[in-house]
């Protein structure tokens, strides 16, 4: 059995997608540096903007990075664990948090309005990989990874839509 | 027909034996598929998908498909399915679409255009199954059922804008059109006689068949695609 108590309760306590649009804070700022690595934040203040940015992206090179990194963690992860203990505890994660989130995004287009339906699937998908990244960071051992900061940013309320160059988009 | 009603998992275990048998292949069956058409597909589409929002819808009905599985599987375990039957595993043949890996975007869409649309055939026959708690699964899995199909409409939609994206769409189709029909099981088959008869499930295997080779035609169409039985028969 593994243990994922902690994260859990880190998922079902955090802001999902309540700060959508509102300005930028210090907190928000400093979080962003940490995950991307730059000062420059954009932000995107309505969800039909931020559908444009995520259909036409200048660049897929930091998901790319993202995917490196947890095929990394999924390797040292898997030889952590058993393996079906290790799946079954993943699934149970994201299956519990993806319900949470869709939830949550829902509200949110419904209190900002403007959101095609298919967007709160996005938002849903957006932050239940966030969860499992994280997820399978933890089951690595890896306790300051990048996706530790992504879902402090997610749990602030806010959605990190990608990046573009030197810019952190953030909604 | 013999008219039974299970309402609760604690009533099934007074069902006849035939019965309670018939509902744990049915759980069986759904558990493995969703399963496998999570992983086989829904998975590795992600990394097709051509920009962040159709990656994170594609993560999100991928969560979906896995939590369908997890569905059927807690309630297969509820009524005393071991666990090992419901994931795949040696003796366990998949069905025939499961054994082509997925290539390209085009590939995904189309399945989820026609296969997601043969799902929620089978779905839907029981919406009306007189065991409850499956009937009532069946109606928590619906809506998502139809909103991935959607996704299929949705992104076939963008293809055909273009002459090369339909021409890629057509062929993706043709590639994996010929193995949906057999997603409905035998045309003499046993267990589905015996579903029916405990109303179970609603239909024969070739009356779904028939349904859905008529629903997929017109959802193709509609998208100026063509099914590869269509054209020879034309």
């Amino acid at each position: 059995m593994i243990f994922m108590g902690p994260l859990r309760i880190e998922v079902r306590t955090a802001s999902w997608f309540a700060a959508l649009g509102e300005p930028l804070t210090d907190g928000d700022r400093a979080e962003a540096k940490i995950y991307a690595d730059t000062d420059e934040v954009q932000l995107v203040t309505s969800w039909p903007d931020a559908e444009r940015f995520l259909k036409s992206p200048a660049t897929l090179d930091w998901w790319e990075r993202e995917e490196t990194l947890r095929k990394e963690l999924l390797a040292r992860a898997e030889a952590r664990h058993p393996e079906r203990a290790f799946w079954t505890a993943l699934t149970e994660l994201t299956t519990e948090a993806g319900d949470l989130v869709h939830g949550k995004a829902a509200t949110a287009a419904a209190r900002m309005t403007g959101a095609a339906p298919a967007s709160i699937h996005v938002a849903a998908g957006a932050a239940s990989q966030a969860v499992y990244q994280l997820g399978v960071a933890r089951m690595a051992g890896e306790t300051a990874s990048l996706f530790e900061s992504k879902f402090r940013l997610f749990a602030a309320g806010r959605w990190p839509l990608g990046v573009a160059g030197s810019r952190l988009v953030l909604f | 027909m013999t008219d039974i009603v299970v309402k609760t998992v604690e009533e099934l275990k007074s069902a006849p034996e035939e019965y309670r048998e018939a509902v744990s292949k049915l759980v069986i069956s759904h558990a493995i598929n969703e399963l496998y058409g999570a992983q086989v597909f829904d998975e590795p589409a992600i990394a097709l998908a051509p920009n962040p929002y159709a990656k994170w819808l594609t993560c999100r009905v991928a969560m979906e498909e896995y939590g369908h599985h997890v569905r059927f599987k807690g309630l297969g375990t509820q009524i005393g399915i071991p666990e090992e039957r419901m994931v795949p595993g040696p003796g366990k043949k998949p069905l025939s679409i499961f054994e082509f890996p997925l290539k390209t975007w085009e590939e995904f869409v189309a399945i989820k255009l026609l296969a997601d649309l043969a799902e929620i055939l089978q779905v839907e026959d029981l919406l009306h199954c007189t065991f409850h708690p499956l009937r009532n699964l069946a109606r928590a899995t619906m809506p998502e059922e139809r909103f991935h199909a959607q996704f299929g409409e949705d992104f076939s939609a963008e293809l055909v804008k273009t002459p090369e994206g339909k021409a890629r769409l057509q062929a993706a189709v043709d590639e994996y059109w010929p193995y949906l029909p057999k997603f409905f099981g035998g045309s003499k088959s046993k267990n589905n006689e015996i579903f029916r008869k405990w109303k179970i499930k609603q239909r024969t295997n070739d009356e779904m068949r028939e349904d859905f080779v008529k629903r997929a035609t017109e959802v193709a169409a509609k998208y100026g695609l063509t099914l590869p039985e269509v054209r020879q028969a034309a």
